[in-house]
């Protein structure tokens, strides 16, 4: 049983990521977690629509500042209307890379692209030079990327203060900034870690880590359109006028 | 003689081809095929609004439509569904997907007035669109399409290259795509043929045949050209819809109707 057990972890330390033509670890494919993040990062048992798991936070703290957490707590009681997703809002970073939805990576000698089934999202990222727009406030963030031997560094910032780390509420302010790490540390294994530093918020910087794993068995990622399956589903749940809601987007009845 | 005649009027013909398809040599990616990649606008006018020829209308441009077969510009719709478009752009132009913050589909995501990228990984061309953060990942690793009980807004794309020119074959649709602001329709019987032939450093010249013996009497075909966008430090920035989406209450604020 030791033995197995050594077998394995020297196997997991001596693993090196398969190389593209270019040289850079590969990492492309399609992803997903196993795991209950995107319900909430810490430590939890199961609750209303909240499946239970094992927190993905080092140290198990998300250290909030005492004026954040009142809103923090907030969000918590109004979690059923108001998490983003639950809006079907694009889920912002890093959660849209830990959502029950997979993800597909391809890569370039110049860039990474990170294309995600919920709500068709795309992350470009160059690996290149390339000035930042000042002043962008997106959903997304705005990334750059660059390899650290076996590991793919994104740094980002231009996000804005919609977007929510999980349903439970945990959020950030437009001061984001993201440290993301992707390594593969199995043939079907992404470890993924992420530092979030946001001084609006949080007392110091913290990280969460977790394994993604490889889908084998899909040539594509599908479409998860959220908020026109809401609509077909007599729930609408945008904007626009009142008379509008319910009005599907299909113009052909007879489907 | 005729025969040395036909010959000549082959030739002739054949040699603008072509001098277009072939006399460009475009840049190879590190896999040796065609690059396609940068960032590209298209040119095709006022077809967002209506992509057969039409005069101006308020706050519509005049446009002379970006179908080059049939040779009368129009899409060759069977009787009833021409009554169906005709009824979609007079009663229900609130129904448009895109209002709605739908994907376009393919080909209406290629001519929607927003820029876009094209990236080429190993084993796929992948679009990034501006409009709806939309993006395709154009399979060219030799898998088919998925099964057809899966439909999809965007349809399902595979790809080859013939030359230079990049072929991009697309089912699975929906068909609740629309493909312009006229009412000019889709159903899930659709089935589009793309070509993307770069013909010189900053353009991509597209074709796209639409083939759908449900609502269109023969196949028909559409052409115009990307451009690339060659602005220093240019990158598509996003375009989150859904998210701010007030384009129907706009409608409904300024025209005083309901979609309904």
């Amino acid at each position: 049983m030791i033995a197995i057990a050594l077998g394995i972890l020297l196997l997991a330390q001596n693993y090196t990521a398969p190389r593209t033509p270019d040289g850079q670890p590969d990492l492309q494919g399609i992803w997903q977690v196993r795991n209950t993040a995107s319900w909430d990062l810490q430590d939890h048992t199961g609750g209303y629509k909240i499946p239970a798991g094992l927190g993905v936070v080092e140290g198990g703290e998300i250290p909030y500042l005492p004026s954040a957490l009142a809103q923090k707590k907030k969000n918590f009681e109004n979690r059923l209307t108001e998490d983003p997703v639950e809006k079907c809002y694009i889920a912002g970073v890093p959660r849209t890379m830990y959502l029950p939805f997979p993800f597909q990576i391809l890569q370039t000698p110049d860039a990474v692209v990170i294309a995600s089934e919920y709500v068709h999202t795309w992350r470009w990222i160059p690996i290149t030079p390339l000035a930042r727009y000042e002043g962008y406030e997106s959903w997304l963030g705005d990334p750059r990327g660059h390899w650290e031997g076996n590991t793919l560094v994104v740094e980002s910032v231009g996000f804005n203060d919609q977007t929510w780390f999980d349903h439970v509420g945990n959020f950030h302010s437009d001061a984001l900034k993201l440290i993301e790490r992707f390594t593969r540390t199995a043939p079907d294994t992404l470890t993924y870690e992420v530092t979030v530093e946001d001084p609006k918020v949080f007392s110091r910087p913290w990280k969460m880590r977790m394994p993604i794993y490889q889908h084998k068995d899909m040539t594509r990622v599908l479409e998860d359109e959220c908020y026109l399956n809401a609509e077909d589903a007599g729930k609408p749940i945008r904007g626009g006028h009142p008379e509008d809601r319910g009005t599907p987007a299909a113009p052909q009845k007879e489907r | 003689m005729t025969a040395r005649v036909a010959c000549l009027t082959v030739l002739l013909l054949a040699l603008p081809t072509f001098l277009t398809s072939q006399s460009y040599s475009p840049k190879m990616t590190s896999d040796g095929k065609p690059s396609l990649e940068g960032f590209w606008n298209n040119q095709a006018g006022s077809a967002p609004w209506d992509i057969e020829p039409h005069p101006a209308a308020f706050t519509v441009p005049a446009g002379t439509g970006i179908i080059v077969e049939p040779s009368d510009k129009k899409i060759p719709y069977k009787p009833e569904a021409l009554a169906k478009r005709n009824d979609l752009r007079d009663n229900h132009i609130f129904d448009d997907p895109q209002g709605h913050c739908a994907p376009s589909g393919i080909p209406r995501q290629t001519y929607t007035p927003f820029g876009f990228q094209i990236v080429q990984p190993r084993g796929a061309v992948v679009i990034l669109y501006e409009a709806e953060h939309a993006y395709r990942v154009i399979r060219t690793d030799g898998s088919g399409h998925v099964p057809k009980n899966i439909k999809l807004w965007q349809g399902d794309s595979i790809g080859h290259w013939e030359g230079n020119t990049l072929v991009v074959d697309s089912t699975n649709f929906n068909g609740r795509t629309w493909l312009d602001m006229a009412g000019n329709f889709t159903t899930d019987s659709l089935h589009v043929v793309e070509r993307y032939t770069p013909v010189d450093q900053n353009t991509i010249q597209y074709e796209a045949t639409m083939e759908d013996p449900t609502i269109y009497t023969k196949p028909w075909k559409m052409t115009f050209a990307l451009r690339r966008n060659t602005q220093q430090g240019y990158y598509i920035l996003e375009f989150a819809c859904h998210e701010g989406e007030r384009d129907l209450q706009h409608y409904t604020e300024d025209t005083g109707k309901t979609g309904k």
